[in-house]
């Protein structure tokens, strides 16, 4: 929940092993810690969406019986899946536009066993209307950084599990077209529509799509989004990769997205998420300032992490057993 | 893993039958497999290997999981 500067740092002072989103001008006052911590002005609380930089939304991860810091780069992102604890959860900060995101998001879908373990997270962000970077922050240390991946191991007790799980308000049409690509990339010049080659950004302007609305694909009925960043004169620039040798379709039209945020999770039946995060994306677009989805608070960010890199979605986690 | 529940997997792989998990690995597992198998259809051993050695993984969802395929 959120907490003034002054209640975060005694949480911090009596040992609490925290989960910590905020402005950057807060996240350096806190003393060093059992935290990470990354950078977002945006925040889905208890009552409804929200911008603040006066106040700081923190997460205790008080089912944790043991903790590790580790700090990533591009080279050896993926080591998270030797270093992590057997039984437990990778909790992972990422800055926006940093090379060590943009690898994450390629490479993560094949990666080996990443599956096998429990790891969600999210990429930090800044205030839109400012020149702000994007920051992870490792407590422990007390160090913060804009082009590395700051994680927490988390080691859970003997017969708990950490569930790790994604609410997306988009879907498809299976009648729509079905649109391939011919590489994994953040940026594309052709695609195939219907299996007809076509250049992407002219289809897109030809077929007047909504471009607010991502492109799914369907993952044995878990849809995956890939946003859309922008529309250029040749090429289509995505906020996370897409993949070849996958179908993907543009998303349904969703038109009040903390309706149908409201109908998804009474879906999902998920009582008592420790953390979750929403993307700014759906925060801009369903205008989500001063509205409610409960139980689902936490910092509005620049992209999820729920294995793979996702977009347009909220991720969460949750403690069974 | 129980030899009817293994072969329903194999159809579920195969894309015979359908079962969508609240699991979102368990999902992605099922997607990841069953394309693995389309670029090769010879690695049904292999996926199931790797499939048992994920549902090892989450032991408390895969019951719920099982059972349901179970009553496909």
């Amino acid at each position: 929940m959120l907490k003034t500067l002054e209640e975060t740092i005694s949480l911090i002072e009596e040992g609490r092993i925290l989960h910590i989103a905020a402005d950057e001008s807060l996240l350096e006052k806190l003393p060093k810690g059992k935290w990470i911590g990354g950078t977002t002005p945006y925040f889905m609380s208890e009552d409804g969406g929200i911008f603040t930089k006066e106040k700081l939304f923190v997460n205790e991860i008080d089912m944790a019986e043991e903790i590790r810091t580790a700090v990533y780069g591009k080279y050896n992102v993926f080591q998270i899946v030797e270093e992590c604890y057997d039984n437990g959860l990778t909790m992972m900060i990422m800055p926006y536009g940093s090379e060590v995101a943009v690898k994450y998001a390629k490479e993560a879908p094949d990666v080996e066993e990443l599956l096998m373990h429990p790891v969600a997270g999210w990429i930090s962000g800044f205030d839109l209307d400012t020149e702000s970077v994007a920051k992870a922050y490792d407590g422990l240390t007390g160090q913060s950084y804009t082009d590395k991946a700051v994680v927490m191991y988390i080691r859970l007790p003997e017969g708990k599990s950490a569930m790790v799980n994604m609410i997306n308000i988009f879907t498809d049409d299976k009648t729509d077209p079905v649109i391939r690509f011919l590489d994994n990339d953040l940026s594309v010049t052709k695609c195939t529509v219907n299996g007809q080659e076509v250049n992407f950004a002219e289809y897109i302007k030809k077929k007047n799509i909504d471009t607010r609305m991502p492109l799914v694909a369907d993952h044995n009925g878990s849809y995956i989004n890939t946003s859309i960043k922008e529309v250029l004169e040749e090429k289509v620039d995505f906020y996370a990769p897409v993949f070849k040798n996958i179908d993907y379709r543009f998303a349904v039209n969703v038109k009040d997205y903390a309706e149908e945020f409201g109908r998804r999770i009474g879906e999902a039946g998920a009582k008592n998420p420790v953390v979750s995060c929403n993307c700014i994306l759906n925060y801009q677009f369903g205008d989500l300032n001063g509205k409610k989805i409960p139980p689902y608070v936490g910092p509005v960010t620049f992209g999820e992490v729920a294995y793979q890199l996702l977009n347009q979605t909220l991720v969460y986690f949750e403690i069974l057993g | 893993m129980d030899a009817a529940v293994s072969e329903k997997i194999k159809k579920l792989l195969r894309r015979e039958l359908r079962y969508t998990s609240t699991n979102l690995a368990f999902n992605m597992m099922i997607s990841k497999m069953q394309k693995k198998l389309d670029a090769d259809p010879a690695a049904m051993d292999d996926c199931m290997k790797e499939m048992e050695m994920f549902l090892g993984k989450y032991p408390i969802v895969a019951k719920v999981d099982l059972a349901n395929i179970a009553a496909l």
